[in-house]
């Protein structure tokens, strides 16, 4: 494997694997505010359990992503020196910002998850909001720095030196109101699916108590929520990137040649040698329709640039179809879900086919985001800063990046399966016992030995 | 006018000391981790557990904090770092991470006893061993003058032969440095927390022989930097040696106030030691990022960019400190804190204060 090839397997491997923690990171402290605020209010314990069942969980997941987003602070001068250099010239500044997000987070976690018997009921729910803000204010600066490079701005080069920097046009780049509204509600969809599979599972498996139903609903609104703003940003975002991003948008749609009235390509294979896509479904005029709102509109082709600039048309438009067919998926199961409720003059919905779906729909929601990253990603190459420095010229001089690959691979699979394992014994741990007491809740963790209710 | 960029590195600075006092004792705890064993052997595991759990991650950001302040204020300086110290901190890497993660698996792991904690247990104190190593011995190969080739470009694979026996012993000494940081911290947690003597007794002694194992170590450092590092040890004649000597002398207080058993005096001076330790290795090096080839002026950032970053620190400060001040007065500080739960008569009582200002 050469060496650019090994850091951009590590360098992908790392992003697959940290995205995943960073979307629960995001997402999870939001239901926890909500769902522990309702417990402070309504005095049913059953959103208490809810609370102290996701926090643990929580722990647990965010941990793994605060070493997992070292991994990635570390890798990109590891792995890609030539690239921070230039990076941390320009676009350094959200990187620090992140860093105090980041910062504020890790506190008032440390707060959150270890405070249950220092700190007052109020005091402990108040500690929830600094998580989920600066955890969506983390995720934003990121992705500003993600969309700047796919838009640079905010610097000119001259005789080969970057000058005139200037970091607030940096953030504030083309792409990044597009970028960043587009994952930090792909974080809630993603996590809204996530636990609400969670309790269809553990529904279809005959727990069917209030506390399962209620997490099932919490995890459900939030998907129902989030997901139409979603889709609706989705098109923002595919708008934008036709007149920002031409060659990306190109191969996400498999447009090798620049044409007028372009037809929408759904599905199929994208073969640049031919330029063609075998097996799709054409819907004529329909990307010219959905671009532009006009059914002649011109869309550029990847043939508007030579061929050693293409990235990927093939991994690129079917990611690209993966992910929205994931999304469609989500939104039609969460607005049966609600349908389904308010027909029933709000009943739980018990219908198993719809459950099932639901369970489906927590991976497949994780599967639209590693996708949606690809698009991104894969989109931009050959170019890590888009039109000023390639790929290939930014890693590293370091030798043997292969082994290096195969040994973070390795604890990659090393810390899944641990967490795999681990978060299945703590689902299986019975649950809490909760009872309500003046201004608060006393509530006692069951030891294995004494078993009543097991489960999530 | 001071420039902005020495200001930055100020704060970099600080923040480095930050990190060693607060993310090397959780190193430190990992390894007495490894040496817990015999009859207090879980008493010790349940008190680090307690001590980490709140505070590791937050201790961590300080290391994340360090390199995006760094790759900021000085990018070129960053990406010839990245590239000679590869391997030490490619290694550095799989040792944090391996720590995280291993602590909290053990942490959260059902069966305390069963293997799975004890597998991630032993993992969890090996690579906190390995990872100040690697840091310290990171931080002499740069200190030492000799980390990039004489073309003045980095290369990842010259440092395997300027390990030196400087280069082995700073790394050492980051490691029992840590150790005594983290058992003189320890022993002010049993006294507030679990006021068991016994176990207290076992840690002031840890301290005490971890100390002057550093403080040879330290010693011995010093005394090969004459050789091996010219720039470092020009720069401690020239300029540092004040801070040399206050470093020695407060070495030799924290002893004797451990000796006394007056550990929260301890606490503070070992806190002092580590600062000024740290402080003298910057004052010798300066004005070097990366002697000799990366200076303060050739490898800054814009000045405007830097004045940038500074507004951010101190933006973001303002909302990190007190928010710290927090964290640590809930856990780890004897100083009433607004929102704690009052434990009266076993019962719950309103709380109406619930701010969270100081």
């Amino acid at each position: 494997m050469s060496n650019l090839l090994a850091a951009r397997a590590q360098m992908g491997t790392s992003l697959a694997f940290h995205i995943i923690f960073s979307a629960l990171g995001v997402g999870i402290p939001l239901l926890l505010c909500v769902v522990e605020g309702l417990a402070l209010r309504t005095k049913n314990p059953v959103w208490m359990m809810l609370t102290r069942r996701w926090a643990r969980a929580a722990a647990i997941l965010f941990a793994i992503g605060a070493v997992s987003g070292t991994i990635l602070s570390f890798e990109l001068g590891l792995l890609w020196p030539t690239y921070t250099k230039f990076a941390g010239a320009v676009i350094g500044l959200p990187f620090l910002l992140e860093g105090f997000a980041f910062f504020t987070e890790a506190i008032f976690l440390g707060l959150y998850l270890y405070g249950w018997d220092r700190l007052s009921p109020r005091a402990h729910w108040l500690c929830s909001f600094p998580i989920w803000i600066s955890g969506l204010a983390s995720a934003w600066f990121i992705v500003s720095a993600n969309s700047w490079m796919n838009t640079p701005a905010g610097f000119v080069i001259e005789h080969g030196k970057i000058v005139g920097i200037n970091p607030l046009q940096a953030i504030f780049n083309p792409s990044t109101p597009y970028e960043t509204v587009h994952m930090i509600l792909a974080c809630y969809v993603a996590t809204g699916f996530a636990v609400a599979a969670t309790y269809a599972f553990a529904f279809l498996r005959g727990k069917r108590s209030e506390y399962y139903r209620k997490g099932l609903m919490v995890g459900i609104l939030m998907a129902v929520i989030a997901t139409p703003l979603q889709i609706i940003s989705g098109d923002f975002n595919a708008r934008y990137l036709a007149d920002y991003q031409p060659i990306k948008f190109a191969a996400m749609e498999g447009v090798f040649h620049t044409e007028q009235g372009a037809a929408l390509k759904i599905g199929g294979l994208a073969d640049p040698n031919t330029g063609q896509i075998h097996y799709a479904i054409e819907i004529p005029k329909g990307l010219s329709l959905l671009a532009y709102l006009n059914p002649d509109a011109t869309i550029k082709g990847l043939d508007g640039v030579p061929r050693q600039d293409w990235p990927n048309a093939l991994l690129v438009h079917s990611s690209f179809d993966g992910m929205v067919a994931s999304g469609m998926f989500g939104l039609l199961v969460a607005l049966l879900f609600w349908g389904l409720y308010w027909f029933k003059k709000r009943t739980f919905p018990e219908n198993r086919l719809l459950l099932g779906g639901i369970v489906l729909a927590g991976p497949l929601a994780f599967l639209a985001i590693e996708l949606g990253w690809m698009v991104t990603e894969l989109g931009r190459q050959p170019w890590v800063i888009y039109g000023y420095l390639r790929t290939k010229d930014a890693v590293t001089t370091a030798p043997w990046l292969n082994v290096s690959f195969l040994v973070f691979s390795l604890v990659y699979v090393l810390l899944s399966a641990a967490l795999i394992w681990l978060l299945l014994q703590v689902a299986h741990r019975p649950l809490p016992q909760v009872k309500v007491v003046r201004e608060g809740y006393q509530v006692t963790e069951p030891t294995i030995a004494d078993t009543e209710e097991v489960g999530v | 006018m001071m420039n902005v960029a020495l200001i930055a590195l100020i704060i970099l600075w600080w923040a480095l000391i930050t990190y060693a006092v607060l993310g090397g004792a959780d190193f430190g705890a990992g390894v007495w981790d490894l040496f817990a064993v015999g009859r207090l052997a879980d008493r010790q595991r349940d008190l680090i557990n307690h001590a980490l759990g709140p505070v590791w991650e937050a201790n961590h950001v300080w290391l994340i904090f360090l390199i995006v302040g760094l790759f900021n204020v000085f990018p070129s300086a960053f990406s010839a770092l990245s590239i000679a110290l590869f391997f030490p901190f490619t290694l550095a890497l799989l040792g944090i991470v391996l720590r995280g993660a291993a602590f909290i698996y053990r942490y959260y792991a059902v069966d305390t006893k069963g293997w799975f904690a004890r597998s991630w247990g032993r993992i969890f104190s090996f690579s906190s061993l390995l990872t100040p190593f690697f840091l310290g011995g990171s931080a002499a190969a740069v200190a030492s003058g000799q980390l990039l080739p004489p073309n003045g470009i980095a290369n990842a694979t010259y440092i395997v032969s300027r390990i030196s026996p400087f280069v082995l012993t700073i790394g050492a000494m980051a490691v029992t440095l840590c150790a005594t940081i983290a058992a003189v911290y320890l022993t002010v947690e049993i006294m507030d927390t679990e006021h068991d003597r016994e176990l207290a007794e076992s840690y002031r002694l840890k301290a005490l022989i971890a100390g002057a194992t550093t403080a040879v170590l330290g010693a011995l450092g010093l005394a090969l930097s004459s050789i091996e590092s010219p720039i470092l040890w020009h720069g401690m004649l020239i300029r540092a040696w004040p801070v040399v000597i206050t470093t020695m002398i407060i070495g030799l207080a924290t002893a004797i106030t451990l000796y006394a058993r007056y550990y929260r005096a301890a606490r503070v001076l070992i806190i002092a030691e580590t600062a000024f330790m740290l402080g003298a290795w910057g004052l010798a090096q300066y004005p070097y990022i990366i002697p000799v080839d990366y200076t303060i002026d050739n490898s800054a950032n814009a000045a405007n960019v830097i004045t940038a970053v500074l507004i951010a620190l101190v933006c973001g400060m303002i909302i990190v400190i007190p928010s710290l001040y927090y964290l640590f007065s809930v856990f780890k500080l004897p100083s009433p804190a607004p929102g704690l739960q009052r434990h009266a008569n076993e019962q719950k009582e309103p709380i109406e204060r619930i701010e969270h200002s100081n």
